[in-house]
């Protein structure tokens, strides 16, 4: 270590420097959530004797119970976010083409239902698929189409419909994003090669959205992968890796299961997450 | 292959130029008319120049023909086929945008080879033409190559090479050689007519730089809010302008406004001191307001009087500009200032006047066009 003996000039105090504006939210950062996580990386490999063990894990990724639970939430987030593209890009394509002075209006609407929160809107759908909720009374009493209610509630489709609903805006503010910056002049290239609506939309539009699409699918299915709210009040008997982990600790209260079950639910969507990098890194070149 | 039938010659080989004609197009964007009657012919294997200043109607025009427009009025026809109301992809143009409008996500010989994908063409025929028509455009060797990696000018070329592949009817430039720098833009230029003429391929091209449309068009149609001034060869269009818009849009020019003599063979311009009369080159209405135009570079300057229309002048200003320079004069007489363009041509290193020198100004009066206002 060296000792100056005259103050260097110029140098600005340390609350100045530019990395002392990030110590903030590093530190905030540090504690409430890299501590907790490695909290709870502990707890799964520490059994109750104090020692290690992975046998958490090992029953985890054995037990075909569990592999099912791990399975099915990895399907139902896949499920909503393929429907989310589904019903999401079509929309994205009219607001960034069609809709002219009703842009604004549409982007409204599309995040009105992200200013209530998600319970009110998950009891919404409740409401409207119970035993004696409106599509029932519609069916069975106005219409006259059926005789008995239909059992909605509480079967997966109501679910996966929920998600999609609340899940939906952020897939199409991701696709609109790309395809407001493509370029409309390489449509009209495609175009005046001899490419009709279809194939124009096929071989460039498409194919230069695939970025948002990407963006879109990574935002939807983190988020379906870790939902629990809509789940919980509207799962339909659907068992997936959130519902477990809640059940462990209020039910079972078997702190260390739940522990290695979000773990593998942390892994899920890092593993998804550096899918998409690569996936837009290696088209970006 | 269905591809060849006589409905879709595309990219067959062989001439396919035809004639581009446009007939009282009309375009209006809701109270604005982008273009009015207008008529437009560019015969079989000719280079017709659009140009006029941004908002003058000629990219809507072009965009038109493209087919990314459809006209209000009027009819455009491709040889005997009325195009009109035809969609762009089955109109058999190519294209060359200013940005170049190559596909970011395919590479130099997919990009090529993407209209003859599209008109059904084999893949080893395909190939081989990519093959050529990168030779063509002289970047061999670089289909693999994606265009973020090619300069402006080899982007360009692969513009050029995509929208000749197909054998288009017509060729449609826009504003081609926009984004490319000064002198890129020179060597480009003769490469485009170079390869347009080999090819006599008929080409329609928008631009606003004078430079451009006067050395690469067989004509040139002068535009201004939505119509066409003037239409006719380089030269003629810039030795005669029919109207001031015309001689000042395209160069420049001094202009004269006045009144013609009771006899017709004289223009009366009012000076400081009086009426001045300025011989005319031939017999106009007597009487009627006339306007002339007169380009720098036929003003005669120099310490003598010479023959025609003289002036006493004073250099108030001195542009060196290489190849000519061109002087700032205030006319006493006129109560006004004129510009003169003189070519270099003494000894190297000498410089012809000086500012606050004293002149003789004049012209011949063949040098002077009568245009409208």
């Amino acid at each position: 270590m060296t000792i100056e003996f005259t103050a260097p000039k110029a140098k600005p105090a340390a609350l100045l420097r530019p990395w002392a504006l990030v110590v903030p939210a590093v530190l905030f950062l540090l504690v409430f959530f890299v501590v907790p996580l490695v909290e709870n990386g502990l707890r799964s490999v520490v059994n109750d004797a104090g020692g290690f063990t992975l046998s958490r894990y090992g029953q985890l990724l054995t037990d075909s119970f569990y592999l099912r639970v791990t399975a099915e939430t990895v399907l139902l987030s896949a499920g909503v976010t393929l429907i989310s593209i589904v019903i999401g890009y079509p929309v994205a394509y009219f607001l960034v083409r069609r809709s002219g002075r009703w842009a604004g209006l549409i982007i409204f609407l599309l995040i009105a239902p992200l200013l209530t929160s998600i319970i009110m809107r998950t009891f919404g759908w409740q409401v409207l698929f119970a035993r004696r909720g409106l599509v029932n009374n519609v069916l069975v009493d106005q219409l006259g189409l059926i005789d008995a209610p239909l059992r909605f509630s509480n079967s997966p489709e109501i679910a996966v419909a929920a998600l999609v609903h609340v899940l939906v805006p952020f897939m199409v503010l991701s696709i609109a994003t790309v395809l407001q910056s493509i370029d409309l002049r390489l449509e009209e290239s495609a175009k005046i090669l001899g490419a009709g609506r279809f194939r124009t939309f096929w071989e460039v539009t498409l194919p230069l959205s695939l970025d948002g699409v990407g963006t879109g699918a990574i935002l939807v299915f983190m988020i379906a992968n870790g939902s629990f709210v809509t789940l919980v009040l509207l799962g339909g008997g659907l068992q997936t890796l959130p519902l477990m982990i809640y059940q462990q600790f209020n039910t079972t209260r078997d702190f260390g299961m739940a522990s290695a079950m979000s773990t593998i639910l942390l892994v899920i969507a890092v593993v998804c997450l550096f899918l998409q990098l690569r996936l837009v890194r290696r088209r970006g070149s | 292959m269905s591809s060849l039938s006589a409905a879709n010659s595309r990219g067959t080989s062989g001439p396919t130029a035809e004639a581009l004609s446009l007939e009282g197009v009309r375009k209006t964007f809701g109270s604005t008319i982008a273009v009015q009657d207008l008529d437009l012919e560019a015969q079989a294997g000719e280079l017709v120049a659009l140009l006029g200043p941004s908002g003058c109607g000629k990219t809507t025009t072009l965009r038109m023909v493209a087919g990314f427009e459809m006209p209000d009025a009027g009819s455009i026809r491709i040889g005997e086929t009325e195009v009109t109301h035809l969609p762009s992809h089955k109109r058999n143009l190519g294209m060359v945008f200013q940005n170049y409008s190559l596909f970011p996500h395919r590479n130099v010989a997919e990009n090529i080879a993407f209209g003859l994908r599209m008109a059904g063409v084999g893949r080893a025929e395909r190939e081989n033409r990519v093959a050529e028509m990168l030779d063509l455009v002289r970047l061999p060797g670089r289909g693999d190559m994606y265009p973020a990696q090619l300069s402006g000018g080899q982007q360009q070329r692969v513009a050029l090479a995509r929208s000749l592949v197909v054998n288009p009817k017509v060729l449609l430039l826009d504003e081609p050689l926009g984004a490319l720098d000064k002198s890129l833009r020179e060597s480009m230029q003769f490469e485009i007519r170079g390869m347009q003429q080999r090819l006599g391929i008929t080409t329609l091209l928008v631009t606003h730089d004078q430079e451009e449309a006067l050395s690469m068009a067989d004509k040139v149609a002068v535009m201004s809010n939505g119509r066409i001034l003037q239409i006719g060869q380089p030269n003629d269009i810039y030795d005669r302008p029919t109207s001031r818009f015309v001689a000042e849009f395209l160069g420049t020019s001094n202009i004269f406004e006045g009144k013609a003599s009771a006899d017709g063979k004289q223009l009366i311009l009012s000076g400081r001191g009086g009426d001045i009369a300025v011989p005319l080159e031939r017999q106009v209405q007597p009487s009627g307001s006339l306007m002339l135009s007169v380009r720098p570079e036929r003003m005669r300057l120099g310490p003598d009087q010479g023959s025609g229309v003289n002036f006493e002048a004073r250099i108030i200003g001195a542009v060196f500009r290489g190849n000519y320079a061109a002087y700032q004069l205030d006319v006493p007489a006129l109560g006004r200032e004129l510009f003169v363009y003189r070519q270099a041509d003494g000894p190297l290193g000498a410089v012809s006047f000086r500012l606050g020198d004293v002149l003789k100004l004049g012209w011949a009066p063949e040098d002077a066009v009568p245009v409208s206002p």
